[in-house]
């Protein structure tokens, strides 16, 4: 019985802890012993400390007995990827240039868990500082699929979908800045969202690029993600490009049988694999038996999107990144000499290629000369993509499109050519570009590897997307999926 | 030299730099202030630790939208933040949050005055114009220790208003005058404190030479971070000087960035336009744009005070002070409001009252203990002074006996009649006890003298009686009676 | 768009020692991704960009000193410290 906990969706284990039948203990236990068996393999986690789990799960287990409860999540684990602050655990964001940091605070989500009796657990590998779409930018380890230990996960949240494929964790935080929730939410068969830009505090995530990333939830099922979506939402005075559900309000779901769904018109050519196509060709169908109305929509700037993300993204994150220079925390190189030689050797030992790629072409296209034909120029097409994405919405309440082009990739694959990398998030940047929420469902198989379809909505439409996708889940068989290991 | 120094205009703008008074910092919750243990106000935000944010706080925004309308300037309906990316070790996050394209005040202008002749006349007006002023971070202060350097992140994330002019001023004497209006106008708005001992103005001065009447600006230099008023006077002198002899020696000005060694008084070059830096501005994406309320505007138009010098031509114009009073009186809002709390109850006599105020009042306040002078602990109240002024205005006593009250209320805070009173020191206007002495003075034959001199037509001659009768009535006799007394015995 | 990007002179801004393989690596990928970039230079664009993102003054934060980190906890993270200030190899140019 024990044994099988892993296997168990977030909402049944609260289920099980409110009637007393499974204590938060057992239930930790139980993951920590799956966790000695399976981590080594997939490497979802790049640290757990388990006494420090333990106690927070007796804690939460006395909080029950006494009758103070706090919620759905009281005693539930949720695994949070290494870029969002959790105060005494790492803060590495899989670099080595903050290997050596511990966080001082808490983020915002992190208080939201506490505040909820969620038992903070773990800290999720990435790519470093969340730039990739596979994970193997992670200078601390390897993470590979759970369908398949010679493939990526996705990224660059791969550790925190990896860790719900593996049974590692009923629920994880990810962040997203141009798919890096959906993507390897796709890849390793699990839910993934990303709300509404604004929905979520960022205070406490580590940004990447400021405008487009967003905390978001992921599980193995509709319902799961969105108990840790409700649990996260929440205005925050920390962040002042948050709002939170109160202000605007979220749009309720109404009918998923009524939903109006826009194709848009050319996407599924655009190197999609053919196995992907089929499986998201099945979802559209099912949608149309059920009574939604289909229709093509126009996106004509769709082109613009990975060229504007990739200006927009690498000129944010040039700057952000700038304060990673060896003087206040993480990494400083032991080579002396004037502060400039110092923080130049620490940023160059302490960054990754990528990282390095990424600032390397943000600073360019901030720079004197440059802004104007690329970050400017950037910053209108993007105004433009929004304002494309807006009047399509207007006519549908979700676009959908498949995640990602193709199944999850050989490690190493891709590795020399990020161009072929950055055109991984073809589907998903636009989401972040225009500030809507999105999502993608597991919707098939090509061979063993998962497929998922995206969905975008609308501002504050995720309870749309989750009925959408709830009502997909419900006949099919991917909700509570995992990998044999 | 085939030019004399005066066939060169000098051209002057300035940036200055302004703690704000507010008690947390610009973009987070830490406090501030003066002498705390190197880096004990500093939260994650300060530090720029990872996945921290910065808020706008509101007082510094309005702090700034005050400054604004003291100036005249005009407030935007909306402004923004950009960041400003260069590395340094006491920058914190490696960028600087500032106003590039939309700061919150655009305009304005500063009155100043240029001394007078001397320092009982007036000097010329002028109006320095301000093109914006923009409200950005401080950083954090570096000192150095042997082989190595240390930070303490204490000031950093300060709220700094950046104030800066059009190239308006003409000589180092408006550069120190336009900083005194300025300063002036900024403490008595409650904008900033301007303590510079603390650092809290510091300036980056422009500086341009040309040949007089010609249209064009010379190329200019900017000696940056100087902190008090008497180092821009300085280095507005060093520069004009260097450049004209470099200009006159064939010479060309090179656009370059400077430093000013205070204690060398001499200025040196940081680094020229080639190692100009590059720091790639573009809009904070964690600060959203800001919209500007017109409540907001018109609440804080209405803590704009009296403007320093409207203040200063109605005293001198209204009440009829003298310039070195009203000029005194004015340079302090809280003199100012106090004199005018002081004229209120006694409005008769208001040159009487600022005399008292700009001499008596301020050299004791400024020889006991409290520095600085406060008028919150002075132990005279305005209606007090007012009270001892009208005495001697009736005749009750005389001034000499004045000065002995006022001490006396100043250490006691007691009204001046009670003084009086208790002192015995009102004065004799019984008329008939001094009519009785003023003839026996008169029959005095050591007076007949001056009384000749008087009825020949020496009015001066009459003040040589008065002496005697005081003597006589040991001081207390009311001098304005006794002047009748005798004009009418000796008519 | 514009033609070639000094690396050195990026490496610099951005503080980033580059060795001699990976200047060519990088230039040839970041004129690779530029390249890629021509798509923006072409296309019709907007003239303005309207902000979506404006908030009012109730976003701000009141003027309320909040809790501070403290001496101790900023050089416990720090990579080297002394008497509570956190030190660096010395800096010659005090320009700021
Ligand atoms: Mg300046
Ligand atoms: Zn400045």
């Amino acid at each position: 019985m024990a044994d099988a906990l892993h296997t168990l969706s977030a909402a049944e284990l609260g289920r099980r802890l409110a009637a007393g039948t499974l204590t938060s203990r057992a239930l930790c236990e139980a993951l920590i012993a799956r966790y000695q068996r399976v981590n080594d393999k997939v490497g979802a986690f790049t640290h757990l400390d388990q006494a420090d789990v333990l106690a927070q799960a007796d804690a939460s287990d006395a909080r029950r007995k006494a009758g103070q409860g706090r919620g759905p999540l009281e005693g539930i684990p949720v695994a949070i990827k290494d870029n969002i602050a959790v105060k005494g655990q790492p803060l590495t964001c899989s670099s080595k240039m903050l290997a050596p940091l511990v966080s001082p605070y808490d983020s915002h989500v992190a208080e939201r868990l506490r505040a909820a009796g969620a038992i903070l657990y773990g800290r999720l590998n990435m790519d470093e500082f969340a730039m990739g779409s596979s994970t193997e930018n992670s200078a601390l380890r390897k993470t590979f699929n759970p369908w398949d230990l010679a493939r990526i996960p996705g990224g660059s949240s791969g550790g925190s979908a990896a860790a719900l494929a593996a049974g590692l964790v009923p629920l994880s935080l990810g962040s997203d800045t141009g798919g890096s929730i959906r993507q390897p939410a796709s890849h390793c068969g699990v839910v993934g969202l990303k709300p509404t830009y604004g929905l979520i505090s960022r205070f406490g995530l580590v940004a990447f690029a400021s405008s487009l990333d967003q905390i978001g939830p992921m599980a193995r099922s509709i319902e799961d993600c969105e108990l840790l979506l409700n649990a996260l939402s929440s205005a925050d005075a920390r962040d002042m490009t948050c709002f939170g559900p109160s202000d605007r309000g979220l749009t309720p779901a109404g009918d998923a049988k009524k939903l109006r769904i826009g194709i848009p018109k050319g996407f599924l050519g655009k190197g999609v694999a053919p196995e992907v196509a089929a499986a998201v060709n099945a979802a559209v169908e099912f949608y149309r038996a059920q009574g939604c109305a289909i229709s093509e929509a126009e996106l004509p700037s769709a082109d613009l999107a990975v060229p504007t993300y990739y200006v927009v993204a690498t000129a944010e994150a040039s700057s952000n990144l700038g304060r990673y220079d060896g003087v206040r925390y993480g990494h400083r190189s032991a080579a002396a000499g004037t502060p400039v030689e110092m923080m130049t050797a620490s940023r160059s030992e302490g960054f990754g290629p990528e990282v390095k790629r990424r600032i390397l072409l943000g600073t360019f296209v901030l720079s004197a000369g440059y802004a104007d034909a690329y970050y400017v120029r950037a910053l209108r097409a993007r105004a433009k993509i929004r304002a494309e994405y807006l009047a399509a919405l207007a006519g549908v309440d979700v676009l959908l499109t498949p995640t990602v082009p193709t199944p999850a990739f050989k490690v190493g694959e891709k590795a020399s050519d990020p161009l072929q990398l950055y055109l991984e998030d073809i589907f998903t940047i636009p989401a972040n570009l225009a500030g809507l929420p999105a999502i993608s469902v597991p919707c098939g198989k090509s061979g063993h590897l998962p497929v998922g379809f995206h969905l975008v909505g609308a501002p504050l439409s995720e309870a749309k997307l989750l009925a959408a996708g709830r009502l997909f889940e419900a006949a099919h068989g991917y909700a509570h999926q995992q990998a044999a290991l | 030299m085939s030019n004399a120094p005066s066939d060169w205009e000098v051209v002057i703008g300035l940036e200055v730099h302004v703690q704000l008074h507010t008690r947390a910092k610009v973009f987070a919750s830490s406090p501030w202030g003066f002498g705390k243990e190197p880096n004990e106000q500093v939260d994650p935000v300060v530090l720029g630790l990872p996945g921290t944010l910065p808020v706008v706080n509101r007082e510094a925004v309005e702090k700034s939208i005050l400054f604004g309308l003291v100036v005249g300037a005009s407030v935007p309906e909306h402004c923004s933040w950009d960041r400003k990316n260069y590395f340094y070790p006491d920058n914190p996050k490696n960028y600087q949050l500032t106003q590039k394209d939309f700061p919150v005040v655009v305009g304005g202008q500063v009155e100043i005055e240029l001394p007078g002749a001397s320092r009982n006349v007036m000097g010329e007006h002028k109006f320095i114009r301000i093109h914006h002023a923009h409200l950005e971070e401080d950083v954090g202060k570096l000192s150095h220790a042997g082989s190595g350097s240390l930070v303490d992140y204490n000031r950093a994330g300060v709220p700094l208003l950046e104030i800066v002019t059009e190239p308006d001023l003409r000589s180092s004497a408006e550069a120190e005058a336009f900083l005194r209006s300025l300063v002036a106008m900024l403490t008595q708005a409650g904008v900033a404190d301007c303590d510079m001992e603390k650092g809290q103005l510091r300036c980056d001065c422009n500086v341009s030479i040309r040949r007089r009447g010609a249209e064009k600006l010379g190329t200019r230099t900017e000696t940056k971070n100087l902190n008090s008023i008497s180092s821009v006077r300085d280095t507005v002198i060093y520069e004009t000087a260097r450049q004209i002899r470099e200009l006159e020696a064939g010479r060309s000005i090179t656009q370059e960035t400077r430093g000013w060694n205070a204690e060398l008084a001499r200025g040196y070059v940081l680094r020229d336009k080639e190692d100009a830096h590059d720091y790639r501005y573009f809009p904070d994406p964690d600060i959203p744009t800001l919209k500007i309320s017109r409540e907001t505007v018109a609440r804080l138009a209405k803590q704009v005070p009296e403007n320093l010098y409207d203040r200063q031509r109605r005293y001198v114009e209204k009440l009829g002070l003298p310039y070195t009073a009203a000029s005194v009186l004015v340079n302090d809002r809280a003199l100012a409001e106090w004199f005018e709390a002081a004229v209120a109850a006694h409005p008769t006599n208001p040159s009487g009252i600022a005399n008292l105020v700009a001499n008596d009042l301020l050299r004791d306040l400024a020889a006991s203990a409290t520095a600085p002078v406060s008028l919150e602990s002075c132990p005279i109240k305005p209606a007090q002074l007012a009270g001892l002024v009208k005495l001697t205005d009736e005749g009750v006593i005389s001034k000499q006996q004045a000065k002995e009250v006022f001490a006396e209320m100043f250490t006691s805070g007691r009204d001046a009649a009670a003084i009086v009173d208790a002192k015995g020191l009102r004065q004799n206007s019984d008329t008939g006890e001094l009519e009785k002495i003023v003839q026996e003075v008169i029959a005095d034959p050591a007076v007949a003298k001056s009384i000749a001199e008087y009825r020949a037509g020496n009015e001066k001659a009459i003040n040589a009686l008065k002496g005697p009768i005081m003597k006589r009535t040991q001081g207390k006799a009311n001098p304005v009676l006794i002047d009748q007394l005798l004009r009418k015995f000796l008519a | 768009m514009a033609e070639g990007f000094d690396i050195d002179h990026l490496a610099k801004l951005a503080r980033l020692s580059l060795t001699a393989e990976e200047k060519v690596l990088y230039s040839s990928q970041l004129n690779q991704i530029l390249g890629h970039f021509q798509a923006l230079a072409d296309a019709d664009l907007p003239a303005t960009i309207d902000d979506a993102r404006v908030v009012n003054e109730a976003a701000l934060r009141s003027d309320e000193p909040g809790p501070v980190l403290g001496a101790e906890a900023v050089t416990r993270i720090a990579p080297a410290s002394r008497d509570g200030q956190i030190s660096v190899p010395r800096v010659v140019d005090d320009e700021s």
